[in-house]
């Protein structure tokens, strides 16, 4: 009992001889102390996987850029790459970019407005919006591989379309679309909008979802119509998630194509996008073999790196000038 | 206590339509419905034709007959994807093992990290916290092209890592993209002051994370995992070029598109995509409305 005493005494003094500032002070030091460790443990991870898989990964193709296969630095990529862009013959750059601006335009031309107006809709609840919903969001969730063997079995000449089309006197190449070199990114194409609607629409239909019903509901009291209703209330309040989807596109506006491996494994029949050419350039589709020429891979995509940075900051002030609606 | 939970009651007004309104809504429905029909008329030619006999199939693509319903059902087109199919030395069962496990590894560090990153970001102030966001958000802005022969040759050359499974960890330990655009939009939302409450009742930072905050999450990590696992299970282009010895069912399937329909066994190919979409639709058919309901994501600001 008297030892117990004498503890509690001594504990006693010991915390009268600590200024009261100065234990507040170590306490909250040890407080952040404990929140920097915290903070170091789950951010090691996540920041070694970035400057691996992304810094790294840049760094060193921006100097492949200027090695020859030897590794010895030199310019010779760039002149590569200038024969590439201007040659008349295979599957080159040249073909590859004009084919991925194609996709691009459809992404942001076609795509991007239908998934707009069919988020409007399902919003709107449409007759038979909770299925159609499930239904348009199919292609996010069937594997590429189904999507494009039942496509090009449904286009061939002797699938349902092609005989379909054939009976209504819509000449169907003998070869297929697909394998007739002046329809097959066309018919590309058209899978890729046909497919092209599903994540997206979620994501713009959820943010409709947010928008205040009051601001509706007193907008229609006043008479607004549906057009109305979408351009100058709707598209502004859900603007944050649009324009993020639309610095994303163009983001991706070097990397855009359809699923050319599934359909050409060779890019073959003017199918040939620039993120396939860069593909079959390193890897090859299996018994088609890679160049393994990483110097001219990385060339190129430093000179289409350089002329999308600018465009993308170019975007992104444009849409910053765009005032966002908090709500 | 019985918790009530009320459905806002949204204003009729806002689905009165007036003529013209109505005439838009039945044109849109018609143009909705043809689309819906696009989608699944092909899945159910898949599934009629995978139960078609291989030698009639033939016959009817020679002589353009477009559809053809099987005169009687073929399930040995079934039995050869799962006894006999394969692909680098891997059967069905082996790209499913494979599919489940590169799904896990994809799933587990992609959302983790990304909540990581996100819950970190949303809520604590440190010095470096501008560097990485700002990083972040610069990664996933910034169109870079032409990086694959840099990443070829660090997995093949640097890290050894190729086509070894250690591949598929360590890339997926990623707290960028979507998945953390939507981890910080949810934690940014979320209220302080429960941690505040927990941090008084000596709970620590690790606690308070795994505890209160995930736990919180939970519909937003959910929709994340679904739509994670649906895409990582999808993959084929990262196996292919990666992990050629582990072949996945899309890889796998990929392998087999470029054999099977060649030698005249269609029917047994389309068996084979077909078994290929079970795991996911029956996922997805499971959680569709939270995918529907809990994906949202908030702007690119910084």
């Amino acid at each position: 009992m008297e030892a117990e005493t004498n503890e509690v005494l001594d504990d006693f003094a010991q915390e009268t001889k600590q200024p009261p500032a100065s234990k507040e002070k170590k306490k909250k030091s040890g407080m952040k102390r404990r929140e920097t460790i915290f903070l170091i443990c789950i951010l090691a991870l996540p920041v070694l996987n970035w400057l691996v898989f992304w810094l790294y990964v840049n760094l060193s193709s921006f100097v492949l850029a200027f090695q020859d296969n030897m590794g010895n630095w030199s310019l010779v990529n760039f002149t590569l790459f200038w024969h590439q862009l201007t040659s008349p013959y295979g599957e080159t750059i040249g073909m590859g970019i004009l084919n991925t601006l194609k996709y691009f335009s459809v992404n942001l031309l076609v795509i991007f407005p239908l998934t707009l107006l069919i988020s409007y809709f399902i919003y709107k609840k449409l007759a038979g919006y909770a299925a159609f919903r499930v239904i348009f969001f199919l292609p996010a969730i069937i594997s590429g591989i189904v999507l494009v063997s039942v496509y090009s079995n449904m286009i061939s000449p002797s699938g349902p379309i092609g005989s379909l089309l054939e009976k209504m006197g819509i000449t169907v190449p003998e070869e297929g679309f697909l394998n007739n070199p002046s329809t097959a990114t066309p018919a590309i194409l058209i899978y890729c909008v046909w497919t092209g609607f599903s994540t997206n629409m979620i994501i713009i239909g959820s943010a409709m979802s947010r928008i205040p019903v009051e601001v509706l509901e007193s907008a229609r009291l006043d008479g607004c119509t549906a057009f109305k209703e979408l351009v100058y209330l709707i598209l502004p309040l859900i603007w944050s998630s649009i324009s993020t989807w639309v610095i994303f596109l163009f983001t991706g506006i070097f990397n855009a194509g359809g699923p050319i491996l599934l359909f050409h494994p060779d890019g073959g029949f003017n199918t040939m996008t620039l993120s396939f050419w860069i593909y079959q350039q390193v890897y090859g589709g299996g018994t088609y073999g890679g160049t393994g020429n990483y110097g001219l891979v990385s060339c190129t995509g430093l000179i289409f790196t350089c002329i999308g940075v600018p465009l993308i900051l170019f975007i992104r002030w444009l849409i910053e000038k765009v005032p966002t609606v908090e709500y | 206590m019985r918790i009530l939970h009320r459905k806002p009651v949204e204003a009729a007004i806002l689905y009165q339509r007036s003529k013209g309104e109505k005439v838009l809504y039945a044109i849109v429905f018609i143009i909705f419905l043809a689309y819906a029909v696009s989608l699944l008329f092909p899945l159910f030619w898949l599934l009629v034709n995978s139960l078609q006999d291989r030698t009639i199939y033939e016959l009817n693509q020679m002589y353009g007959e477009g559809f053809a319903f099987p005169t009687s059902l073929h399930w040995e087109n079934y039995s050869y994807a799962f006894t006999q199919l394969s692909y680098n030395g891997a059967n069905i069962f082996m790209m499913f093992f494979n599919s489940i496990w590169y799904t896990l590894a994809c799933v587990l560090g992609g959302v983790l990290m990304s909540a990581f990153t996100g819950y970190a970001l949303a809520k604590y102030r440190f010095k470096a916290r501008g560097l990485m966001y700002g990083a972040i958000i610069f990664t996933m802005t910034v169109p870079t092209v032409g990086t694959t022969g840099a990443m070829f040759n660090l997995v093949y050359n640097v890290l050894h890592l190729y086509d070894s499974p250690l591949y598929v960890i360590l890339k997926h330990l990623c707290g960028t993209g979507l998945n953390f655009l939507v981890m910080y939009g949810f934690f940014k939302n979320v209220s302080w002051s429960y941690a505040e409450a927990a941090f008084m009742d000596g709970a620590g930072h690790a606690r308070v994370f795994f505890s209160i905050m995930l736990p919180m999450a939970l519909p937003a990590t959910v929709t994340l995992c679904i739509l994670s696992g649906i895409s990582a299970w999808n993959e084929y282009m990262d196996v292919l070029m990666y992990l050629p010895s582990f072949p996945t069912i899309a890889s796998g399937m990929y392998g087999v598109s470029r054999t099977l329909p060649r030698e005249g066994n269609s029917p047994a190919y389309f068996a084979a995509l077909v078994i290929s979409m079970i795991p996911v639709l029956v996922v997805f058919s499971c959680f569709s409305n939270v995918i529907m309901k809990n994906f949202a994501v908030g702007g690119l600001k910084g």
